[in-house]
Formats: structure tokens, C-alpha cells, sequence
């Protein structure tokens, strides 16, 4: 069994192309619902517009805090959600990417017959929730999931034989006694062995679960396998084995992997390549180095800055972010960093939403007497008082230094009418990744080193 | 971490003292498959002012030895099966009532003269010359007292940990209307008001038909009094946790707010008395690392300002790192080293520790190669009398098997419980063991 | 971890191998049982209360044509217990206390066996159809089973035996109706619980059929609730078919002993106590052995026990 899963991986790679799976514009809503009716009231952009490629045999981490929707990503990569637009390609050779990439770079209404029909021949052959059933199956046994929890993934009335060796049965590939010699086999190259054959899960510790997760996994010799946080549930020294047997398979099977985590540490060991998200968006891609010693967005560093390590510094102090993560259902305009970047400048999206946040974090009551909000644009609003008094204080805080200076820096029309304030910040498009180096992107304004 | 104190009972200034001392614990747990010894002997000092580290892995004891500093262990299944938990109290400095002063180093807080010998140091205090409570052995109401008072408290995750039918104000108001009932009434002016109905209003008391009696127009006023003092005590300790807006925040429901925000309540909440003893248990892991490193900070902060002793709980060895001024490392229901941070990390003496921190992946070491420790934690049912570590660990010896090593200082402020360090009386074979220099 | 250094043992058979676990595993369950007292109590008793259903013709002569009518003693009206051919003594329509106690179990356990499979096999397609489909086939199932759920199941069966005339199916057919509702929606609750585990997704990662993942890992994991509540139903139905036959609603003459309560109850203050009360402690008794036992069920099945085993 060994010998084919070795070749398969090499010997089809070079024709076939380098890159195992590319996400193409990827997009996530997902609705939120209201009232006694469940009236879509709007959508929670979990995955706004990701892509990035993964090549043949490499591993790609995939850092984020919670809701940033790594985990929803992760998922859309499976197969397991349906995107609500964009797509996971996979099996392209070299032009084919290439022309994806040329194809979609052009915008919708653009795009003349032609292209449109060499975007859906792609589209019916690559994108995985398009492809037809033979194809399909083709990808479900190319592209395995090892989740976090893995009491939660595994049936618990199933015995060891019966979870790791499902795969097999369901694409009729052994039965019986070859069934259990492949399970055996199975359970030996995650370092367990046949007397766990006929236990239930609830009779191993977190590691070995964990183990026979990935066991499973193995079973259909795929090529990517998506490792969803598989070892923040586990302790730190059970941890080092599973990630010790993530590396030794991955040499040895020729395996890629998409590792979703939170965890720097972790991703500093076994990644090659890093994609940095926040709110939904790309921070930062770029090679694990790039990322950890050159990074060019300032959520990145701050990831690093928060993140203990043993090799820091005892003494230093955390370097931390102001506030939280704003609400996903209306993000942030511009870079949705931006309410919480420590080195925000006036071009990067501030709008009526962050100063009212603002001011009302400084603890200020201007917002008691506020009766009416008459938007003009994303960027421009009519607040309405209850009287002038209050209105020229609003106006005044407005100006103070309790809104950050880059905010004020952005405000291009502050006037005041009776009771009636109106502010108008600069429009700023939504913030693009640009190149800061081969294979290295980061959305921010700012080209700065963040390794000072 | 140790401050110089001014001139205490029994003359003692050198070291600061124990605010509380685990002297021996043996927690057990019944199951179906027998006796589970989940903590099985500790002993653990926790000095006044100072952060003590209590690491180890799922199921090493550390929760439940937090927990049963204020018996938080339901029993059964727990059974108490031996040794103490012991704590001395402090009251609030008499020079500054409580503000902060020379005397009492700024904490507004001194300990207690032991009422059996005065200070000049006897069994029941152990020779410390200060009042010595055994919290194991204490009445449940004896204890209510302590709790949330004295000693405090901050769990993994806040959502739990906060009553979600009540706002923020209401939470941390009953602390307040709990354990300083006195103060309320003071700084309303009304210490000196005889009224019964207010004192068990401000005690949080009063009944229904009674906070009726308090809405009557002559009453009103006081009661009026009262809950303003409160609202502001709350406000103040919500605004010490850098909590912006607190008045507003105030009115919130658990519900409404973000996970580090609730921390923050969480945190608030436990520093409202000002307690001599904070257990932090886990409280950033169920946080996002931003947000766990602002609450770290926040904790470091406040604990620096207030100098309570600290019992942090955690897995993350890195983490501890920068928080502790001590750490303990627990397995399988026993300590097995404790010592300074620096030298913990250093220069780890015990095996166990030592593959702990080699597990950890960081930037020097290449893929692959993390050591691991091999196996995992034993059962604990009825473990035999041998070192609890002995089937993980590379060093182990035939001795190993047989004896039990106890927790013995191998260097100045540096316990560890394995023969290597502190070689049995006999004459044994002993593997060697090259000491790492960092 | 002992375990991962075990030697080698012997390849066992699968089979074998198998069989031991899920033996090991049944084992373990059945001690649980044992060590419960009260379970233990609940159990016995239903074991002698089913033995006497089952060997019932065996234990007295079966009336002809109908084993399940009274036999008839015209004379021998309110005999005292005791009375030789009639140990429990007679009715006042002079039917044999005894008799109908006996094949009253009889009655019991075809009322209670028929009503609760039927109910359980209804509402598991109807909950399982609402759970794991979800969306308009849910809401408009669930909306059927809020209507059921709001008629009082007394009164609901007593309108429908009493508009289907008094018989002893139109008694099983009132129960069903009203019966079914709750185990789908049991069924539903686990089914959109259990649907949310990850081994649900491990499954279709690996391609398996919805139906397959349905079958193999969603019901399995759904029914523990529904085996609780089918045991404590057992019991319940018997309650309700007595008050239901006790208020006239099943044919006269037939071995029920709700039906032998009501007829003694006249009797009663006239000192002849036993027509009543002998069937009315056969309902008190089964009633109770299935609650003991259901309760007992609940506490030994709970997944959060079970899984610490």
C-alpha cells in the first residue's frame, strides 16, 4: 500500500501541474434571520473574496482569531459548504491555472461569450461544487478533513475497525479480512497497532483519537488533507507527537495540507506557506518566513506581538490591540482592520460608524440625545440632536482629540445646522493585496516592515 | 516579588509569608472503576504579593487543587481523603483603612496576629505568628465569608461563570452588599444610622416587604443613598479593569458583551474586595490570543498595583512564562518541581518538566522533531508506590518502580521530587543527568 | 496508556474480536443494571408480571370461544376470595377475579406492546423525516405535532373511542393517536443534535450516502431517549387503556383490568373489596415496574455517564 500511494503523488505531479488546489475569489454569506418570520435582515460575510493556491505537497496554514472564518473556509475547501460565490479549483495543470486566474481578473459584465464559455467548461471539470459525479468522488477521496474535536468526530457506537475503515467500504475498496489488514496497516502508520481494532473511542485518550482521525483520513490515499485546529484540544506533549506524525506522513505519502489554526507556534513549525485573515478578508500570504520575520500588515504583528513564545523575552510586555473584533454582519469600510490598527492613517476607511464607536468607548453621553441618522453614503451622515446645546458639544468632541487623529485626519466636511451635525469622511476604496515581495502580498497602505 | 514589610507580629520581616499553604492534599474522586487519586499529596506555598504558576497537563490535579481552596469540589463523588488547605487572612490596614500607606506597603491590607499566641508563633499558626484558617476543615458559613472576600476566584470561561439573567451592575453590586456592608453604609453617610431596615438593605438582606418599607418617601432617600454608593463602587471597579464606558457597561447583560469583555467583568468582580488571594483558573483559554494578551497584561497590572498573591492555572508553559514570579509543575496528582520562573525555564531539573518544555514547538526547531514526551498520563486508580512518571521517562531506573520520590530541595528555592536530585538514602544506581545551561 | 505497549496478542478473528467488545460492552450495561437496586426491583417485577401474560393459558383453563372474555359463573355472584373454584373470588356479573387478573396481564401487555411499537415506528419516521431534512417538511410536521400536543391526551382518546364506539381497538387506536406525538418530537430534538457532530461531516467527507449517514450514524446515536421513554410508556398506556375501559369504553365483559375495577367499584362499600382490588393493584404494579425501570434506563443510558465507563 505504501508503494502506491508514494507513486501516485509523485509521478502524476508533474503532469498535472504544481498547485494541488487553488481558492478563486472565495465568498461565504451566510443570513441572519430576524423576528417571528425569520426575515433575512442581512448576511454575515464569514469568507469575503479569499484566494490563494496551495501547491503539491506543501502545507499552508491558515492563522486567524475565532469569526475570522478560517474554520468556514476550511469547510468551503472539503466540500462540505457550498460557497455562495466564487470557488476551490482543483486538478488544474499549469495553463489551465493560468487561464483561470487571466479569465476571472476580468469583471462579470466584461466578460465577452467566449470567455464565459471557457469559464464554465473550467468551472464543470475543476470547481468542486460543480463537477459532475465522477469527478466528484474523485475529489472526495483526493481531499480529506481531520477535525479538532476528535471525540465529536468520531462515532461513538462505531468500534476502531468499523470509523478507519468506512472509507474503504463505502468506495467498495476492501472487505473482510483484507478490510481489517488495511485498517491494521492504517493504524500502524499513525503509531497504534491491532490490538485498538475492535475498542470504541471513548476508551482512548485525546491523542490517540486524534490518531485514529487521521488514520481515517489516510484511508482513500488522498492528496490534501484539510487539518482543521487538529491539536488545540490536545495537551503540549501529545500535541508534539501528532504534529511529529503529521510531518513524517507528509514526507513519506507526499501529502498537502491546509492547516487551520490559531496558533503561531504551531504554524511557524509547520507551514511553508501562511495566510494571515481577519474579518472575513486576506491580511497577509506569504511565505512562512516573510510572514514571521518581515511581515508587512500590522494585524500580522500584532498576532506575533500577542503570541507568547519561549524564546522571547520574560520580562516584555505584550504589545496588545484596542477593542474587538467588530461586528462581521457590517465590517469595517476600507481596511477592515482599521478600528484597531495602531498604525491607522487617514486613508484607511473611517467612516461615521468608528467615531460614534469611539466616542462612545471614551465614555462620552453625546449619543443619549441622538434622535435621528440620515446617511448620504458610506462615508457621510446627518446626526440629528435633541437640541443645538448638544449639538455643538457633539461637534466639539468631534474635534477633540477622544477621536483618534487619524479619524479626524479623514473628516473632509464637519458643519453643524441648528441641531442637525454633519460629518463627511474621505471615501476610500476597499484596501487591495499588493505584491511586497515573490509570493508575498499584505492589504495595508502602508509598505512598511513590521519587524522593527 | 518579596517585599519588605514594616514590623509585623513575632518580628518576622525577612521573607514574606504564606498567605496560604497546601499542606499535604489528597483529593479523590469514587468512580466505577474505582478510586481515582486525582490529587494525591500536595504541597504548595503560595507567598504573600507574589504569582504562583501551576502548570501541567489535562487531568494533573490543577483544577481540582484550585478549586478546593474553596471547596468548589462537590462531594461526593470527591472525597477529601487528607491534609489541609491553610490561610491567613488579612484585614484591612487600620493607618489608612484601607487606601494604601506606609505601614502597609500600599495594599491597604495586614495580616492578622494569630489569636492563640499572639503573634509569637504557635502549632495552629505554624510558627508564623499569624492567624492561620484551616479552609478545609471550616464551616460552610465561615467560609461564604471568604469567598469572594478574602480569597477569590476567576474561571476558564467567563460565559459560564456569569449569571446571565443579571446585568453587570447586579453581579458585582453583591459583592459589594456581601462583604462590606460597613463601607456601603459609611460612605453614604448613614454609618451611624440605627435603622435596621437600611443595614439589611446594605447587606443585601432585606426582604421584599422590607425594600417596600424602604420605597416609603422617608426612607427612600437612604435607600436611594445606598444603591448610589454601590452604583459607584462598581463603576470604579469596572473602570480599574480599563473597561471603557463602565456607567454604560454597567447595564449590560453577560449576553451582550464580547468574550474579553466578560473576562473583564470576571476579573472586576474578583478584585472587588480587594482579596489577599486571587485563583485565576485558565482565564485566557478560552480567549483569542489578542484578547488573552490584553487580560494578561491586565492582570499583571492589577496584581502589581494591589500585590494580592496569585495562584495562576494554566497548560501553556509559555505563557507562565511571563506572567509568574513562581511555578509549580504538577503530574498526575503531585507536584513534581517547583521553583523560581527563571530557573524553571532555565534549568528544568525534573524529567517531566524538561519534556514539557521541549515539546512546545518554537523557531530553532525544525519540523519533525519535536520531542514528545512517549505514552500518556497513567490512570490514576489506585497508583502503585512508585514515581508516577516512571513509563514516560527516559531516565527511569529500577528504583524508579519501587520508591516514591518526595518533593525535596535539590538548590535554594528549587523543589524537586526525583532521585536524580535527591538521591534515597541507600545506595542505588542513578542515571546521569546533564544539567542544562540556557 | 498501558495499552500502546501491550504486546502483540494473537490476531483474533474479526468477528470474534467484535463480538467480544460489543459482549464486554453489553456486559458492562447489564451490570449497571444490577447494581441498581431499584432498576433491579423494576426489572423482577416485570419479569413476573410478562411471565404471567405470556403462560397465562397455562396458569388457568382459557374461556372458549374467547380466551380474552370472562368466563361466566351465574352462580356465583360476589363470592368472597377464597371460595373454592374461585381463589380471588367473583365479580358481581360472576366472572373469576383470578381469571381476570391473569389474562388481564394478558390484555395488558398486547395493549401496551401494539401501542407502544406502533407510536415509536410513527413517530421515528415522522421526527427523523422532520430533523434531518429540516426546512418546510419540518415546520409543517412540527406544526401537525403542536396541534396533537395541544389536545389533553385523556380527553383526546376519550373523544376518539368514543366517536369509534367502545371496543378494544378503538382503545389501541386512541393511544396511538395520541401517543406518537412525543416521540417525534424526541426523535426530531437528538436527530437535529446528533446531525451537528462532527462525525456526521467526518462522514460525508469520506462520501458516504445521506441515507447511510442517516442510518449508520445519526439514528443510532438518536434513540437512547426513545428507549426510556418506550419503557415508561409501557406503563403509561396500560394506566390510560384502564381509565379508558374504567369509564366504559371498551366492550363489556372483556379480561382488562380496568374494566374489573370499574365493575367491583360499585361493590365496594359494601364491604365486597375484591373485584376491585386485586386488578387495580395489578395496574398500580405495572405501572411502577416500568417507571422504576425507565427511570433506572435514563440514568444507566445517559451518554455523559457512558462514555466515562
Amino acid at each position: 500500500m505504501t508503494a502506491t500511494i508514494g507513486s501516485t503523488g509523485t509521478a502524476d505531479a508533474t503532469l498535472r501541474g504544481e498547485i494541488a488546489i487553488s481558492v478563486r475569489d472565495l465568498q461565504k454569506h451566510f443570513p441572519i434571520r430576524e423576528g417571528a418570520l425569520q426575515r433575512v435582515a442581512g448576511h454575515v460575510r464569514a469568507v469575503d473574496g479569499v484566494s490563494f493556491d496551495i501547491k503539491r505537497g506543501a502545507t499552508v496554514g491558515l492563522v486567524g482569531e475565532s469569526g475570522c472564518g478560517k474554520t468556514t473556509l476550511g469547510r468551503c475547501v472539503s466540500g462540505l459548504t457550498d460557497p455562495t460565490f466564487g470557488g476551490v479549483y482543483f486538478d488544474l495543470t499549469e495553463a489551465d491555472h493560468a487561464n483561470l486566474v487571466a479569465l476571472l481578473a476580468v469583471p462579470e459584465n466584461d466578460r465577452t461569450d467566449d470567455m464565459k464559455r471557457e469559464l464554465e467548461t473550467l468551472d464543470k471539470r475543476h470547481r468542486i461544487d460543480k463537477l459532475g459525479k465522477k469527478d466528484w468522488i474523485r475529489y472526495r477521496r483526493n481531499c480529506q478533513v481531520v477535525f479538532q474535536d476528535a471525540f465529536a468526530s468520531l462515532n461513538p457506537r462505531h468500534l476502531v475497525r468499523e470509523i478507519v475503515g468506512r472509507p474503504l467500504k463505502v468506495h467498495k475498496e476492501a472487505s473482510g479480512e483484507e478490510l481489517t489488514e488495511r485498517v491494521v496497516e492504517l493504524l500502524e502508520r499513525v503509531g497504534m497497532g491491532r490490538q485498538h481494532l475492535y475498542r470504541y473511542p471513548h476508551q482512548f485518550s485525546g491523542g490517540q483519537r486524534q490518531r485514529i482521525s487521521i488514520a481515517r483520513a489516510l484511508a482513500l490515499d488522498p492528496e490534501l488533507i484539510v487539518l482543521d485546529e487538529p491539536t488545540s484540544a490536545l495537551d503540549v506533549s501529545v500535541q508534539a507527537q501528532i504534529l511529529n506524525i503529521l510531518h513524517d506522513l507528509q514526507s513519506q505519502l507526499h501529502l498537502t495540507y491546509l492547516f487551520i489554526t490559531h496558533d503561531l507556534s504551531v504554524i511557524r513549525h509547520m507551514a511553508d506557506e501562511v495566510v494571515v485573515m481577519y474579518l472575513g478578508k486576506v491580511a497577509e500570504v506569504g511565505s512562512t518566513d516573510d510572514i514571521f520575520d518581515d511581515s508587512r500588515h500590522p494585524y500580522t504583528h500584532a498576532l506575533h506581538r500577542a503570541s507568547p513564545d519561549l524564546e522571547d523575552d520574560p520580562d516584555a510586555e505584550f504589545v496588545t490591540l484596542e477593542g474587538s473584533v467588530p461586528d462581521p454582519a457590517r465590517p469595517p469600510k476600507g481596511c477592515r482592520f482599521h478600528t484597531r490598527c495602531p498604525v491607522a492613517t487617514s486613508v484607511c476607511g473611517w467612516e461615521v460608524d468608528d467615531v460614534v464607536r469611539a466616542l462612545e468607548d471614551a465614555g462620552g453621553s453625546h449619543f443619549g440625545s441622538l434622535t435621528d441618522v440620515t446617511r448620504h453614503s458610506d462615508f457621510s451622515a446627518d446626526l440629528v440632536l435633541t437640541d443645538e446645546k448638544a449639538a455643538v458639544a457633539l461637534e466639539e468632541a468631534l474635534r477633540s482629540d477622544r477621536v483618534p487623529a487619524a479619524a479626524r485626519g479623514a473628516i473632509v466636511e464637519l458643519s453643524r445646522e441648528g441641531s442637525r451635525v454633519r460629518v463627511s469622511f474621505q471615501e476610500v476604496p476597499e484596501v487591495e493585496l499588493t505584491e511586497r515581495g515573490p509570493g508575498h502580498v499584505a492589504a495595508c497602505v502602508l509598505d512598511q516592515s513590521m519587524r522593527a | 516579588m518579596t517585599t519588605a514589610r514594616a514590623p509585623q507580629p513575632g518580628g518576622r520581616t525577612d521573607e514574606a509569608v504564606a498567605v496560604a499553604s497546601v499542606v499535604g492534599l489528597k483529593i479523590h474522586f469514587e468512580s466505577k472503576a474505582g478510586r481515582v487519586h486525582a490529587v494525591d499529596g500536595v504541597d504548595l506555598d503560595i507567598r504573600d504579593g507574589e504569582t504562583l504558576g501551576l502548570v501541567g497537563e489535562t487531568g494533573c490535579g490543577k483544577s481540582v487543587t484550585a478549586r478546593s481552596f474553596l471547596r468548589l469540589i462537590p462531594m461526593p463523588p470527591g472525597i477529601h481523603a487528607g491534609g489541609a488547605v491553610l490561610f491567613r487572612p488579612h484585614q484591612r490596614c487600620p493607618d489608612c483603612s484601607g487606601i494604601g500607606c506606609s505601614v502597609c506597603d500600599d495594599t491597604g491590607r495586614l495580616p492578622v496576629p494569630c489569636p492563640h499566641c499572639r503573634g509569637s508563633g504557635c502549632s495552629v499558626c505554624g510558627d508564623t505568628g499569624f492567624e492561620t484558617i484551616d479552609l478545609s476543615a471550616l464551616p460552610e458559613q465561615e467560609l461564604r465569608k471568604i469567598r469572594g472576600d478574602r480569597i477569590a476566584m476567576i474561571f476558564q470561561d467567563p460565559a459560564k461563570a456569569l449569571n446571565p439573567a443579571m446585568t453587570v451592575r447586579d453581579q458585582l453590586a453583591e459583592a459589594f452588599y456581601q462583604h462590606r456592608t460597613g463601607e456601603v453604609l459609611e460612605l453614604a453617610g448613614l454609618a451611624d444610622s440605627s435603622n435596621p431596615l437600611l443595614r439589611r438593605h446594605a447587606g443585601q438582606r432585606s426582604r421584599l416587604i422590607e425594600r417596600a418599607l424602604l420605597s416609603s418617601p422617608g426612607l427612600r432617600s437612604q435607600r436611594n443613598q445606598i444603591e448610589t454608593v454601590v452604583d459607584s463602587m462598581v463603576a470604579s471597579a469596572l473602570a480599574e479593569t480599563q473597561i471603557p464606558n463602565p456607567v454604560k457597561v454597567m447595564e449590560r447583560y453577560p449576553h451582550e458583551l464580547s468574550g474579553g469583555m466578560k473576562q473583564r467583568v470576571m476579573i472586576a468582580q474578583a478584585l472587588a474586595c480587594n482579596p489577599d488571594l486571587l485563583i485565576a483558573d485558565e482565564p485566557t483559554t478560552a480567549l483569542d490570543v489578542t484578547v488573552q494578551a490584553k487580560i494578561i497584561e491586565l492582570i499583571k497590572e492589577l496584581q502589581g498595583r494591589r500585590k494580592s498573591a496569585v495562584l495562576y492555572i494554566s497548560h501553556d508553559l509559555s505563557l507562565v512564562r511571563r506572567v509568574c514570579d513562581r511555578v509549580a509543575v504538577m503530574y498526575a496528582g503531585r507536584i513534581v518541581e517547583v521553583g523560581r520562573t527563571e530557573e524553571i525555564f532555565a534549568s528544568p531539573l525534573h524529567p517531566y518538566t524538561r519534556g514539557l518544555l521541549a515539546a512546545i514547538p518554537s523557531r530553532s526547531q525544525a519540523r519533525g522533531e519535536l520531542v514528545a514526551i512517549r505514552g500518556t498520563v497513567p490512570e490514576l486508580i489506585d497508583p502503585p508506590p512508585s514515581c508516577r512518571f516512571v513509563d514516560r521517562c527516559s531516565y527511569a531506573v529500577a528504583i524508579c518502580r519501587e520508591l516514591d520520590p518526595i518533593l525535596q530541595a535539590a538548590e535554594s528555592g528549587h523543589d524537586v521530587a526525583c532521585f536524580i536530585h535527591n538521591p534515597p538514602a541507600m545506595a542505588v544506581e542513578l542515571p546521569t543527568f546533564t544539567k542544562r545551561t540556557s | 496508556m498501558a495499552t500502546e505497549a501491550a504486546p502483540r496478542q494473537p490476531t483474533p478473528a474479526p468477528v470474534v474480536g467484535a463480538l467480544r467488545t460489543r459482549a464486554t460492552r453489553f456486559g458492562e450495561l447489564s451490570r449497571d443494571v444490577l447494581r441498581n437496586p431499584t432498576t433491579l426491583v423494576g426489572l423482577l417485577l416485570i419479569v413476573a408480571l410478562i411471565s404471567i401474560a405470556i403462560f397465562a393459558p397455562l396458569l388457568v383453563e382459557p374461556n372458549t370461544p374467547d380466551p380474552y372474555q370472562m368466563p361466566r359463573d351465574w352462580g356465583a355472584l360476589n363470592e368472597p376470595p377464597g371460595t373454592p373454584g374461585h381463589v380471588l373470588g367473583t365479580t358481581p356479573h360472576g366472572g373469576d377475579v383470578l381469571y381476570g387478573v391473569i389474562w388481564g396481564a394478558r390484555t395488558s401487555l398486547r395493549l401496551s406492546l401494539i401501542v407502544v411499537s406502533v407510536t415509536v415506528v410513527i413517530g421515528l419516521i415522522v421526527g427523523s423525516l422532520a430533523g434531518f431534512l429540516g426546512g418546510k417538511i419540518d415546520e409543517f410536521l412540527m406544526r401537525l405535532v403542536d396541534v396533537f400536543l395541544s389536545i389533553p391526551e385523556l380527553i383526546f382518546a376519550l373523544a376518539i373511542a368514543a366517536v369509534l364506539g367502545p371496543s378494544f381497538a378503538n382503545i389501541v387506536l386512541a393511544l396511538a393517536a395520541v401517543f406518537w406525538v412525543k416521540y417525534a418530537r424526541i426523535i426530531r430534538g437528538q436527530v437535529i443534535t446528533i446531525k451537528q457532530n462532527e462525525y456526521v461531516d467526518a462522514a460525508r467527507v469520506i462520501g458516504d450516502s445521506r441515507f447511510r449517514i442517516f442510518m449508520k450514524d445519526v439514528l443510532p446515536n438518536s434513540i437512547t431517549p426513545v428507549v426510556v421513554q418506550g419503557t415508561l410508556d409501557m406503563g403509561n398506556v396500560v394506566l390510560i387503556g384502564a381509565t379508558l375501559s374504567f369509564i366504559g369504553l371498551a366492550e363489556a365483559g372483556l379480561a382488562e383490568w380496568g374494566v374489573l375495577v370499574s365493575q367491583g367499584q360499585a361493590g365496594i362499600s359494601a364491604g365486597r373489596w375484591w373485584a376491585s382490588t386485586f386488578p387495580g393493584l395489578m395496574v398500580f404494579l405495572w405501572a411502577l415496574a416500568f417507571n422504576l425501570v425507565g427511570d433506572g434506563f435514563r440514568d444507566i443510558l445517559d451518554p455523559k455517564t457512558e462514555s466515562k465507563r
